[in-house]
């Protein structure tokens, strides 16, 4: 199954608990968005990512 | 102390974090300089990204987070920033900071105001980045945003206050802080925004592109204390001729 993690596409099955995990980032430090909406931290575990999602991860960096 | 956002406050200084050679800095700041408020820029992170580390993990329990929406083009792009980081944080302090021009950074009066109707109507502390303008900033003041943000020149200029003649007009004219933010780039830039009568000031580019930043983090903090001690006891009048500091009476006859 392909989907696209920040602008590029990377082959994934499961949820995006295992997503995050799977890239070595924080869950408690990172947001998820799927097609452009946030999805709640609580929901993770059960959001199964589907073939063609587009996916942003984001946290905090530095900024003025 | 004075009160903004719903919290006490003791420094006047708020800190941006962006271009700081490092995160670790920012505790730093926290303890020597007294710092509280620390903005922070939300942007994607983990593969394929620039950014590797998470600012978050590097600010102090105590200290609190100010989420800046730049970036964002538009007042869509800037509330979803701001459920992102209230989602990411405690903090509901959002600084609204839309920008559609990269060459000057200045922020977009229109998306502005529209996204801060929504973030005041979402239960959000908002902190409007401004033009100086005294109508805009009455606007925002109505709709219910906590202070407002005026640039004194474009950002990361470091050219100071370069409009005093329209900042001076909103900080006696409304009644929420005034925070000078944007573009002062020496201290002895940030005691002349506290001597007008500004609330508060934030600085990002002057402290985190110094040769060291902490020093100048503190540098700063004294500046910001300096000048609002001198606007709590008021400025003196300027004279066109000298005016003698001793007496002329009574002098010694020669």
């Amino acid at each position: 199954m392909l989907i696209r993690v920040n602008d590029k596409e990377m082959e994934f099955c499961g949820n995006i608990l295992d997503l995050v995990l799977n890239l070595n980032l924080n869950p408690k430090t990172c947001a998820v968005l799927v097609n452009g909406e946030i999805v709640k931290k609580d929901d993770w575990e059960n959001f199964v990512l589907k073939d063609g999602d587009y996916v942003e991860i984001v946290s905090f960096v530095g900024g003025g | 102390m004075f009160e903004i956002g719903g919290k006490k406050l003791k420094s006047r200084l708020f800190v941006g974090t962006g271009k700081l050679p490092d995160y670790s800095l920012i505790e730093k700041m926290y303890y020597e300089a007294g710092i509280e408020v620390f903005a922070v820029a939300v942007r994607r992170i983990g593969p394929n990204t620039k950014h590797t580390k998470n600012v978050l993990e590097y600010i102090p329990k105590g200290a609190t987070i100010m989420v800046n929406t730049s970036g964002a083009q538009d007042h869509k792009e800037a509330v979803k920033i701001a459920m992102i980081g209230r989602e990411l944080t405690d903090s509901d302090w959002v600084k609204v900071e839309i920008e559609k021009d990269t060459k000057y950074l200045f922020p977009d009066s229109f998306e502005t105001l529209k996204a801060c109707e929504i973030l005041v109507k979402e239960g959000f502390k908002v902190f409007p980045y401004i033009y100086p303008d005294l109508n805009l900033a009455k606007e925002l003041e109505q709709i219910g945003v906590e202070a407002v943000m005026p640039l004194g020149s474009p950002i990361g200029t470091n050219k100071g206050i370069g409009c005093e003649v329209l900042l001076k007009p909103i900080i006696n004219e409304i009644k929420i802080p005034v925070i000078i933010d944007a573009g002062i780039g020496r201290p002895s830039h940030a005691a002349q925004a506290m001597e007008m009568g500004a609330d508060a000031v934030l600085i990002n580019t002057a402290i985190a592109t110094s040769a060291d930043p902490l020093k100048m983090a503190i540098a700063f903090a004294k500046a910001v204390e300096a000048g609002r001690l001198a606007f709590e006891v008021g400025l003196l009048k300027e004279y066109e001729y000298a005016q003698a500091s001793s007496p002329l009476e009574d002098f010694i006859s020669g």
